[in-house]
């Protein structure tokens, strides 16, 4: 009987005793810090996470970007599918879990993101572009993962290419690694540069040079035009300036950030010279007066890739300021309507060959130096990354999975992971060890019969893409676009950049319609950030308008500098009336509908 | 007693109307007027607690004085307001004329019609409106126009800069009187419905024409509806933004001339900028005005005399 007492009071101090355990054994382990060698630290983390009754670690990773580019996502399903390998192998029983979350367009993403973060919705992994890093790490949104690079710099990312890695920096400290990059060149369609009988050969080394301006491209498209060989000069793109049509205020010689003072640039020279030249294409005919309204998929692309109008196609150009991803994205996408059957469809490698030649985007003007943009994406971590696991709240638990997550973005940054993504997605790779791999005949053979070293989720997700992409002829491209990388530019990684940028836009799209003169662009441009309570205390005005400067230094040019000084000039004059009338009108309309229901009920009242 | 048993008897009554107005009329007035002193952006909950004095206003101020767009803004409201209320209102009231004189059977049928708009989800309405105005040929206005050989090149209505601002006044207007016109239609239909027939009889016995009937004696006795139509509407258009939004951020219309304050506000706290305490402040402003509108058409409405306790009764 006595026994039966001490077994019973002995199993209930046992069962006290059990959960009283499991927090002890958390403080007698410390989490393991990161060394550097990644297997052996995900089998370090492996071990707590299992010695500490984790055995599933959820996250989710949120990525943005063209159909093509999925392996933004994958990487990270990759990742999580090497780590559960290696943790197998080595007798752990911990498994990770990646759900995936996939927008196109990387705007609606990044607000995605922001909006639900303070509900603890968003995703743990955030694959965006740099220029979200100085908004989200100074609103703490992104995790400081600086010790971590440290840790890894030399086994690493000592091979990711330097502006790159500067790009993931906000006030010093890293919150991001690359995760692919891309140039922007110039496209000139080769079928309508023989048309108008115009040799393209060794462009490229003049526009390098910066002897082939954008002045020489004004006269191109002109000629093509006129010559009937095009329904348009130039097509570039819409909604947005940034990034594409910032490459014009480098290209002008301008900046966009001083680093002294780290406050925005507006330099009123470059701008003016960027906006004066969308002005003489639109006013010649040379360039949509809408384009800011077009639509990507329907208009946009099919203008780029088609065939004349009066072919039976959907309109062409002789320029487009696009990216290299483009080269592909015309590959999988039903861009071309094929005047023969009157159905759209792809081109094939070899079309997209035959019909596109590419420089870098070309000097502004004479002694100013031709130029790209990158922008690259990057693999942040959520300052919240593993918040939906068990005891996140425990600082030791929060350590543990945030490490796990940041070795995740190392394997997923693994050169084949990389040159994939590059191959299949015409994006530059990020490092030497992948670009290296483009050049690998080994590699290409094996990237081309599907003999990769991944999942079985994600070969059958991204199998079609590289069925359809994988073609000698793109990696060649890419080969020979990464020279750009020389001469590229980012745009300042401000909290407040895209706020200007969105000025940027306004003023553009106003340009190119008629409705402002460039110099009444600048006035819009000052007014705007001056009135605007963020901008006017981190932007900075330098330089002035150009007297007298046009885009073409001809008699030619005059004629074109006038007709951008007379017709929007009228036009804007014309709205304000409008805007003015309408107030009046708008206005009495109020007073004489009060008046008449006042009358109305009195009547009614006295009768 | 007897006085606390008729209160205890008003709060029971009362407390589910006091409970749902004070959840979601009260504390959200509350919390934007609250947020509207805090430096909030981006969501960013933390900032919930700082204090920025009135600078949100100040900047709002600047806006509306300085900024190219901010004298924009409150034209297109004024537009949008006072011409979708007039489409809205006389709208409205043609419409009921028009399903009371004729026959019921096509009247049912025909105020059905006119409802659609209304009962059609916002993003179908929105799509509808989308391809009809889109400035491809493929549009459906241009295709139309096209074919019938009006115009030869197809034209992007609401953004061609020749045609602005009209255009884009014109086209939300249009989209916002299509949904609104019906509400005015069912209210006065119901008024001229619930009308003593006698009148309606003594006057055709006595040789009066439908107009002279709709002149002297529908709209004098519909009055009062034309009164309590045009403020519900001048009130809702005040704040309404939906359709704008669909039709702005589709890019159908202009959006400068697409944007009225309230679709300011909206995307000052949801768009790319996501400066929410700039946002509060103003739709503190526009709480403000829709107040003082509501109290001026109440008082020109002699709201006091329609609520005096009948005197016959007691």
């Amino acid at each position: 009987m006595t026994t039966r007492t001490l077994a019973a009071l002995l199993l209930l101090a046992a069962f006290i005793a059990a959960p009283l355990a499991a927090p002890l054994t958390v403080k007698a382990q410390t989490v393991p810090d990161l060394t550097g060698n990644w297997e052996q630290d995900v089998i370090a983390i492996g071990q707590w996470l299992q010695s500490n009754g984790i055995s599933t670690v959820h996250y989710t990773v949120q990525a943005a970007g063209d159909p093509n580019s999925v392996m933004r996502m994958y990487g990270i399903v990759e990742a999580a599918y090497r780590i559960n390998q290696v943790w197998q192998q080595n007798g752990i029983n911990v498994q990770i879990q990646v759900d995936t979350n996939w927008e196109s367009s990387f705007q609606k993403q990044y607000d995605n993101f922001v909006t639900q973060y303070e509900l603890g919705q968003n995703g743990d992994f955030f694959v965006n572009s740099y220029i979200y890093i100085a908004t989200l790490a100074a609103d703490g949104r992104l995790l400081d993962i600086t010790q971590w690079v440290q840790a890894y710099w030399n086994n690493v990312f000592s091979d990711f290419y330097t502006p790159l890695m500067e790009a993931a920096k906000y006030q010093g400290k890293y919150y991001g690694i690359p995760q692919d990059t891309e140039a922007r060149p110039l496209y000139i369609r080769k079928d309508v540069a023989q048309c108008m009988g115009w040799d393209l050969t060794g462009l490229d080394e003049k526009v390098k040079n910066g002897q082939f301006t954008w002045a020489d491209v004004f006269q191109k498209a002109k000629e093509a035009v006129e010559k009937g060989c095009a329904d348009y000069g130039l097509i570039h793109r819409k909604g947005s300036a940034h990034p594409d049509l910032i490459q014009f205020i480098f290209a002008f010689g301008g900046s966009l950030y001083d680093p002294n003072t780290g406050k925005l640039v507006v330099d009123r020279e470059a701008v003016y010279k960027w906006l004066a030249t969308e002005a003489a294409f639109a006013d010649a005919g040379l360039l949509p007066r809408n384009i800011m309204d077009w639509d990507w998929a329907t208009q946009i692309h099919p203008t780029i890739v088609g065939e004349k109008k009066s072919a039976g196609g959907t309109g062409n150009t002789l320029f487009d300021i696009g990216g290299t991803w483009y080269w592909t994205e015309w590959q999988t996408k039903d861009y071309y309507l094929d005047p023969q059957t009157g159905q759209k469809r792809p081109l094939t490698p070899e079309e997209v060959k035959n019909k596109f030649y590419y420089t870098l985007f070309p000097a502004g003007e004479q002694g100013k130096q031709p130029v790209t943009l990158s922008q690259p994406f990057m693999w942040m971590i959520a300052a919240n990354a593993g918040k939906d696991n068990p005891n996140f709240d425990n600082p030791d638990f929060k350590k543990a999975y945030q490490e796990l997550a940041f070795l995740m973005v190392v394997e997923a940054s693994d050169p084949i992971i990389n040159a994939v993504h590059s191959v299949i997605s015409a994006h530059v790779p990020v490092r030497k060890a992948a670009s290296a791999l483009l050049k690998n005949e080994t590699f290409i053979n094996q990237l081309r019969n599907l003999q990769l070293p991944f999942s079985k989720e994600v070969m059958d997700a991204i199998a079609p893409i590289i069925q359809k992409t994988a073609d000698p002829i793109n990696i060649e491209f890419l080969a020979n676009v990464s020279y750009m990388l020389e001469y590229t530019h980012l745009a300042p990684s401000h909290p407040y950049y895209s706020k200007l940028a969105d000025v940027f836009k306004q003023a553009v799209d106003r340009v190119l319609k008629g409705q402002m003169t460039p110099e009444q662009a600048i006035q819009f441009i000052e007014s705007s950030v001056n009135a605007d309570p963020d901008l006017s205390g981190n932007v900075e005005f330098t330089g002035s308008v150009p007297t007298g400067w046009s885009l073409l230094p001809t008699t030619q040019t005059t004629t074109t500098g006038t007709e951008t000084g007379t017709s929007p000039t009228t036009t804007t004059t014309t709205t304000a009336e409008g805007g003015n009338t309408a107030l009046i009108i708008g206005v009495i309309v109020i007073i004489i509908i009060i008046i008449a229901a006042y009358m109305a009920v009195r009547g009614k009242g006295q009768a | 007693m007897k006085l606390g048993h008729k209160l205890s008897n008003a709060i029971f009554f009362l407390l589910p109307a006091i409970i749902l107005i004070a959840a979601f009329y009260i504390l959200p007035l509350i919390v934007t007027t609250w947020i509207s002193f805090t430096p909030l952006r981006d969501w960013k909950i933390s900032q919930l607690t700082e204090f920025v004095e009135l600078e949100n206003y100040k900047a709002l101020y600047k806006f509306v004085t300085t900024h190219p767009l901010g004298s924009l803004v409150l034209k297109t409201t004024i537009v949008f307001v006072v011409f979708t209320l007039i489409v809205n209102v006389l709208g409205g009231l043609l419409l009921a004329i028009a399903t009371y004189v004729i026959e019921e059977r096509v009247s049912l049928g025909f105020r059905l019609l006119w409802l659609i708009p209304r009962m059609t989800p916002l993003a179908v309405f929105g799509l509808i409106w989308y391809y009809f105005f889109y400035g491809s040929p493929q549009g459906t206005l241009n295709a139309f126009l096209l074919k019938l050989g009006l115009i030869d090149q197809p034209t992007f209505w609401g953004t061609d800069p020749n045609l602005l601002p009209w255009s884009a006044w014109s086209i939300i207007i249009f989209v916002n009187g299509l949904v609104g016109v019906s509400y005015g239609m069912i209210i006065f239909y119901s008024a001229f419905k619930s009308l003593p027939p006698e009148l309606l009889i003594a006057a055709k016995v006595d040789g009066a024409s439908t107009w002279q009937i709709v002149r002297h004696i529908l709209v004098p006795m519909a009055r009062w509806h034309l009164v309590f139509v045009t403020v519900w509407q001048l009130l809702s258009l005040v704040t309404s933004y939906t359709h704008l939004f669909v039709l702005v951020d589709w890019r159908i219309v202009d959006e400068w001339y697409g944007t009225t304050w309230a679709l300011f506000v909206f995307t000052e706290a949801f768009g790319t900028v996501k400066n929410q305490g700039l946002a509060a402040a103003a739709a503190v402003i526009l709480v403000i005005i829709g107040s003082l509108l509501g109290l001026l058409t109440l008082r020109i409405m002699r709201f006091d005399k329609i609520t005096l306790e009948p005197k016959g009764d007691i």
